[in-house]
């Protein structure tokens, strides 16, 4: 596979998870408002404006509109939805030729429905739907491209690229959830209440899977281990954390094994940090320090793949 | 789309006032009632009105489906390129938008008596045009013998030395054409352009097909239309028969990148070829072999079809500020170690005053008569064309050899006696410099424009495949002015294309 296809499917993959994570986060959070005190509201905004790294913009987690604006819509702002999107389909009108004409399209009328969209045409009633919308479409999309692309390097690359994303996300949300000084803020927002918990398990989709396990008995400490360690949830770290590890083996089956080594030896440290970390350890201790951790090591990984397989001196292998 | 204007311009019929040509009605019922025939050859109606046989089923099927169907048809139809991403990109007050190639929902008809002829003509015509390109960079027998002056080739910007004496295999320098027909006012096809170069265009050919196929499934089916589906096989199989002797050919597809207007035909090409689509900088020559840059290390290409400019191609023997290109692959292709499709310096043979001569270099290296005509052209370096065209000036458009895009150009007609004297007198000084040719009405399509059916003048590419054999698929891009009156079909001034179906009896 071109090294220049590999990064463009790696990027389009991430930035997909992105949009899909970004979609989320506003819905539940739109949703759970009906509910929520005016204080309880702006802490959750805080929350969702610090899961999604755009503290820089300056929100004021008071107003709703103008946040959800900035995060969904903003054309210029670089990690909104629809840049998002954008980038996403730029990287794979890069590749068209290496996707099925049934993943191309599905991305691209979802580019072209939430291109025109403006907060003021969905504000007025149930703005949460259109986010929603947003995020079948793009589950529809994680489903139509696990059925129609051939499992091969390309799809490794869009696996990687996915769960890389995925790892550092839920990292950031847990960070955010029980770091003990949430990082970016100048006010760090109040340490979450009873009912924020449930809003966290709904921000990565794990309110059933983690009443299926563990009751509805809300447990913070339960639900940092769910969402840190759980194997078989696709939004857990562990999960996202193995799909890395797995897809590390299957791209680039021609390279020499040295330049393979670097890769696979640093995505197995950090399998090994996830597979042997205990719950108990973290909490109340050096949690931050562990997400952090994983967070960075997850650059690590990435770094090690461009210098392996895609951004690497054609003098370095004639 | 990179297409060339319309070499003949004409948009004089749309100035003058209605009624004016001898306008003919055909008929007042709907959806026709707006349809006008003009002094052009129109593709459905004969000049008394009545409808052409091999018409007359979709002539049926339109006018019993009413106006809203219609409609509701073009639109799938450009919904569904707009999903495709069949665009290009508008950029105003920061925000892009994408707009479709205009894609019209009928489709011309070609019979196919019409389409023997045309098929033998262009086998013929690319014949001498390949024949004639292994000359000039090879031996040079049809300067020696005088058949067209020196000057031409050796003066033509788009002559590379650097081909001299190169192998091509087969002696196929163009293994991609497109050239554009025309219909004159008596139904006979002639060339109007030959594009030897890059041409583009064929990924809409095929995509109309599928777009019109599905809205009229039932006047296709019992149409007996020839498929063209075969064409990337066919363009694999041309690209692979350049290396004759070798059993696995890796083949790439050169694209100036995502930002190029023909993209999406490179990357559909690709994709329907299963050949790689590179962009310069995925490519490394060393040791003059050409490699692509993959995650598993470095991988030979043998072939490259490429999109880019001969400009482009490489920055180390053209133009040095490409980007697009590859250093040190014209090396490559000299040692024998690559082959680029089309061969660099095509270009020397698709020029206005080499035009003029193709129906000679037909005679010349094939000793056949052309059985396809060029639009009639006087080359004003020869002195009885010369003092034809000055006595007939308002009646001809007369075009500098070296430029394009209606630059250094004289509309005849269209020009006050001013203006067309001091032309005679540029002429005079430089006759070396001019063609001129007679003006000519393209002919005339059904289109569906704004909710009516009206005539709109067209003009045909077909697609040409050269490497060991020559294959033609049945058709081509019929490209339509879809302005009123317009003769310019390019669609960068409200051009569109549509479907064209060559009928198998």
């Amino acid at each position: 596979m071109l090294s220049r296809v590999a990064d463009s499917l790696y990027w389009m993959s991430r930035y997909i998870e992105r949009a899909e994570h970004t979609s989320r986060l506003i819905a539940v959070k739109l949703e759970a408002m009906v509910e929520q005190s005016r204080e309880d509201s702006e802490a959750s905004w805080s929350r969702v404006i610090a899961g999604l790294s755009a503290e820089k913009h300056a929100l004021d987690p008071g107003d709703s509109f103008a946040t959800t604006q900035t995060l969904a819509f903003d054309h210029v702002n670089p990690s909104s939805l629809v840049t998002s999107l954008r980038l996403a389909r730029d990287n794979a009108r890069q590749v068209r030729e290496q996707l099925s004409t049934e993943v191309w399209e599905h991305l691209n009328r979802l580019y072209l429905r939430l291109q025109p969209v403006t907060i003021d045409a969905i504000w007025v009633h149930q703005p949460a739907r259109l986010f929603r919308e947003a995020l079948q479409d793009l589950q529809t999309l994680e489903g139509v491209t696990h059925s129609t692309l051939r499992h091969g390097e390309g799809w490794y690359f869009l696996e990687l690229g996915r769960y890389i994303e995925r790892a550092q996300l839920i990292s950031r949300l847990l960070d955010i959830h029980f770091g003990v000084v949430a990082p970016g803020f100048a006010l760090p927002p109040p340490p979450p209440k009873y009912l924020d918990w449930p809003v966290l398990l709904k921000f990565c989709t794990a309110f059933e899977p983690y009443c299926k396990e563990h009751t509805a008995a809300i447990k913070p400490e339960r639900i940092a281990e769910f969402l840190l360690f759980d194997a078989e949830f696709p939004h857990s770290v562990k999960f996202a954390v193995d799909r890395v590890r797995e897809a590390l083996v299957h791209v680039a089956p021609g390279a020499p094994p040295a330049r393979r080594a670097a890769c696979e030896r640093l995505a197995g440290r950090l399998k090994a940090a996830v597979d042997f970390g205990r719950i108990d350890e973290l909490i109340g201790g050096s949690i931050d320090a562990f997400l952090v951790e994983i967070t960075r090591q997850c650059e690590q990984i990435h770094e090690a793949v461009y210098r392996a397989y895609i951004a690497y001196g054609a003098e370095t292998v004639l | 789309m990179q297409h060339e204007a319309l070499a003949i311009v004409d948009e004089g019929a749309a100035d003058l006032p209605r009624g004016a040509l001898s306008e003919i009605r055909v008929g007042c019922d709907a959806p026709y009632e707006n349809y006008r025939l003009g002094a052009a050859y129109d593709e459905m109606f004969a000049r008394d009105g009545s409808v052409r046989p091999h018409c007359a089923a979709l002539h049926a099927r339109l006018a019993s489906l009413p106006t809203e169907e219609l409609i509701r048809r073009q639109q799938n139809c450009e919904q569904s390129f707009l999903h495709q991403g069949i665009t290009f990109t508008v950029y105003n007050d920061s925000r892009a938008t994408e707009r479709i190639i205009p894609t019209d929902l009928l489709p011309r008809i070609v019979t196919a008596q019409e389409w023997v002829r045309v098929e033998a003509g262009l086998k013929q015509r690319i014949r001498a045009l390949n024949l004639f390109l292994q000359d000039i960079y090879g031996e040079g027998r049809v300067l020696k013998d005088g058949v067209l002056p020196r000057a031409m080739i050796y003066g033509s910007k788009h002559y590379r030395r650097e081909m001299r004496g190169l192998h091509v295999p087969h002696g196929a320098y163009v293994n991609v054409c497109g050239t554009d027909l025309v219909r004159r006012e008596d139904g006979a096809f002639v060339v109007l352009e030959d594009n030897l170069r890059v041409p583009s265009g064929v990924s809409y050919m095929l995509a109309n097909r599928e777009v019109v196929r599905r809205a009229f499934p039932g006047v296709f089916r019992a149409a007996g239309v020839q498929s063209i589906e075969h064409y990337p096989q066919a363009l694999l199989a041309t690209l692979k028969s350049l290396l004759p002797f070798q059993e696995e050919v890796s083949i790439a597809l050169l694209t100036p990148g995502v930002f190029n207007s023909a993209y999406f035909e490179h990357a559909f090409l690709a994709r329907q070829m299963g050949v790689e689509l590179v962009e310069g900088r995925d490519l490394v020559v060393n040791d003059n072999i050409v490699y692509t840059r993959t995650t598993s290390g470095l991988k030979r290409i043998d072939v490259v079809y490429r999109r880019v400019d001969d400009d482009f191609v490489d920055p180390l023997t053209f133009r040095e500020d490409s980007t697009l290109g590859v250093p040190g692959i014209f090396n490559a292709y000299r040692a024998g170690n690559v082959v680029i499709a089309n061969a660099l310096g095509t270009g020397v043979a698709d020029d206005k005053a080499i035009y003029a001569y193709v129906p000679r270099l037909i005679r010349y290296y094939l000793a056949e008569e052309p059985l396809i005509e060029n639009v009639e052209t006087f080359l004003c370096r020869e002195p009885e064309s010369l003092s034809y065209v000055l006595a007939n000036l308002d009646k001809l458009v007369v075009k500098a050899v070296g430029e394009s895009g209606g630059y250094g150009m004289l509309v005849g007609p269209h020009a006050s006696k001013a203006e067309r004297e001091a032309f005679a007198e540029k002429l005079k000084a430089d006759p070396e410099n001019y063609i001129a040719q007679p003006t000519i009405q393209l002919s005339t399509a059904p289109a569906f424009v704004e909710g009516a059916i009206e005539a709109r003048h067209v003009d045909l590419r077909p697609f040409i495949l050269h490497g060991e054999t020559t294959t033609i698929v049945p058709g081509g891009l019929t490209r339509v002015a879809l302005r009123r009156g317009s003769l310019v079909v390019n669609s960068s001034q409200g051009g569109g294309s549509k479907d064209t179906w060559v009928l198998s009896a």
